[in-house]
């Protein structure tokens, strides 16, 4: 398994951050370290999340964390392409 | 509106309704819920409220009437055990990508989080089971929530969607707008076809694998004219299932671990898949290697995340289905592919299955089918009388079987058909369940009765869990635990408690009789079937058509 990144733009609002860890606790992917701020936008926070996994879960997160509502942006920092 | 009026937030919540043509919802009133109880009271002329027997029941019912109308299916509960009773619904609504809007009241907003007498954190609870949820907790925010929510519930993959109010924002006043619905900004998923067109072009033996996203998307006639030009078989996912009749000859029915022996057959051996709005569930693939093997899949669907998720597609197209079949069929020449479908004609005998028995199932739905026509709504519960009615009650027209397929939720089957006769104007409605099933959930015939609904329910006995049975049979060396049920329900009695009719049908005769002379409100028909009745064929869980049985 190799080590992403993921940087995120999020409503910058309570519970945002629950359903994104929610997302990678449901596929059991631990968080290997996270980093949240707010932007120079107060209503956008920006995260920094590191984790383990292949590939195609690196994909499919990404995908499944464009989904939710809160979400503004996704990028992966790697050169897999979603 | 020019001048903003100034509305509480329950009469808020009713001109939401209203403005998204909501004339329907179901629901259970409660301590948290009751301003916006008495504004349907004051507007009960404007949205008719079903009141259930248990939310549960109101949330199946809000998902069956969404199924059945296409359009976003509503339920009310109050906060607490009204609003966890909601969860199985969502959660079924959630896996079948069913719009929902779900309204809960909650505790005054200075009372969340202490533990206050019914209080429950349930937007934290249904979190991983709905598209979006919210909590308002400023009575200005209200309007444009709601408005999201209709939008959320309703666009790309539709899901369901949870509004928490708390009881003094339902109380507090604001402005009110009354702007009209918004409408999905997100720019059209762009697609290129090019791929797609060779490889369909360079086929032989093309398979459409249709889900729910046809019905979704609306694209039932382009996929029936994808499959003529193409002469290509088509399998449907159980969502799929009323996307195309019955009595169309290249419909090969439902596939997977209970479908068709042709449909699962012609799925292994094609060289080309199209897969139309599926998420490739682990009943329809069974071992996911081997079903990828050996033909080149090409998956369009609305959700980018669907891509992969269970089975890597050779080829992707990111897109409304029906957007993009109007896209292929501008420019696909015709194909005849006579061996092939030959072939395919030669399956569809190979998998003539005849069962035996003083009243069968397949005895049932033959008669079930002739008291109905094309446009009745027809709902099941979950297990074999689920598979029985996929196999052998003939489908005519597209959301005319409400059923739970990612969920698999027993207890579905009454609210569904409450909701699917309600979408329908009240038209007679069938719900086909089992008696394991029906034990769940039959406090909702007291619903179908107070609402004089014309449900024939029929309950497909056979004394025991009977899917779960045959797995014990096959799988456990008929070790039969807890399947056997040993009870002594008089189901005719029972309906007859709760206000509505109720028969024992043990011979075919005998249910001829009585469909013969149907009653205007609900009815109960008890219908005795072999204990050892099995669903056939079977491909076993994680297994492949190899591995195919068609014998008992």
């Amino acid at each position: 398994m190799e080590k992403f990144t993921v940087e995120l733009l999020v409503s910058n609002r309570y519970g945002v951050l629950n359903r994104i860890t929610g997302l990678y606790a449901r596929r059991g992917y631990n968080i290997d370290s996270l980093f949240v701020n707010e932007t120079e936008n107060p209503e956008v926070s920006r995260m920094t999340i590191c984790s383990h996994g292949d590939g195609d879960v690196q994909v499919q997160l990404v995908r499944q964390l464009r989904k939710l509502y809160d979400v503004r942006s996704v990028v992966l920092m790697a050169s897999v392409e979603c | 509106m020019d001048n903003p009026k100034q509305l509480t937030g329950a009469q808020i919540v009713i001109e939401q309704l209203c403005l998204h043509g909501v004339t329907t919802v179901f629901g259970y009133p409660g301590g948290t819920v009751l301003p916006i109880y008495d504004a349907l009271y004051q507007n009960s002329h404007r949205i008719d409220h079903v009141l259930t027997a248990h939310e549960q029941g109101a949330a199946h019912a809000a998902d069956g009437f969404a199924r059945a109308s296409g359009k976003t299916g509503v339920v009310i509960a109050t906060s607490g055990p009204g609003a966890t009773n909601l969860v199985t619904g969502i959660a079924n609504a959630y896996l079948d990508s069913v719009p929902l809007v779900a309204i809960t009241g909650n505790v005054p907003v200075p009372l969340l989080g202490k533990d206050s007498f019914q209080e429950v954190d349930i937007v934290g609870v249904t979190q991983p089971i709905v598209k979006h949820n919210f909590v308002i907790r400023d009575v200005t925010q209200l309007e444009r929530t709601l408005r999201k929510a209709f939008l959320i519930a309703q666009s790309g993959r539709p899901g369901p969607v949870l509004v928490d109010i708390p009881k003094n924002i339902q109380e507090a006043t604001c402005e009110y707008h009354g702007i009209a619905p918004e409408h999905d900004k997100t720019p059209a998923p762009k697609f290129d076809i090019t791929d797609a067109l060779e490889a369909i072009k360079a086929c032989k033996q093309p398979y459409i694998y249709a889900g729910g996203g046809v019905i979704a998307a609306g694209a039932e006639a382009e996929l029936r004219q994808l499959s003529e030009r193409l002469s290509a078989p088509v399998g449907l996912s159980m969502m799929g299932l009323s996307a195309l009749p019955n009595d169309y000859w290249l419909n090969l029915g439902m596939c997977g671990m209970h479908g068709k022996y042709a449909s699962s057959m012609a799925q292994a051996e094609c060289d080309l898949m199209i897969a139309l709005g599926v998420r490739f569930s682990d009943r329809a693939t069974g071992n996911v290697q081997v079903y990828r093997q050996g033909h080149t899949i090409i998956h369009i669907d609305i959700d980018m995340a669907e891509f992969g998720k269970n089975v890597n597609p050779h080829l992707q197209l990111h897109g409304d289905v029906k957007a993009v079949l109007t896209a292929l069929l501008s420019v696909l020449p015709e194909q005849k592919n006579e061996q092939w479908l030959a072939r395919v004609a030669q399956m569809k005998l190979d998998g003539e299955i005849v069962q035996t028995g003083q009243l069968t199932p397949q005895q049932v739905f033959a008669a079930v089918r002739d008291v109905c026509d094309d446009s009745t709504v027809v709902a099941t519960d979950v297990g074999q009388h689920q598979m029985w009615t996929t196999m052998y009650y003939p489908l005519a027209k597209p959301r005319t079987l409400l059923t739970s397929g990612g969920l698999g939720t027993m207890g579905f089957g009454m609210g569904a058909a409450i909701g699917g006769c309600m979408a329908t104007g009240k038209q007679r409605t069938i719900l086909f369940t089992g008696d394991g099933s029906f034990g769940m959930n039959l406090n909702e015939l007291a619903t179908a009765v107070s609402q004089n609904l014309p449900l024939v329910i029929l309950i497909l006995n056979n004394g025991v869990l009977g899917m779960v049975r045959q797995w014990q049979t096959r799988f456990y060396d008929k070790r039969y635990s807890q399947t056997t049920l040993q009870r002594k329900t008089d189901f005719p009695a029972l309906a007859k408690a709760f206000g509505a009719e109720g028969y024992l049908a043990e011979t075919l005769p005998q249910l001829q009789e009585i469909l013969a002379n149907l009653p205007d409100g609900p009815v109960v028909i008890d219908c005795r079937i072999d204990i050892d009745e099995e669903v056939l064929p079977m491909i076993p869980p994680g297994k492949t058509v190899a591995d195919i049985i068609t014998k008992r």
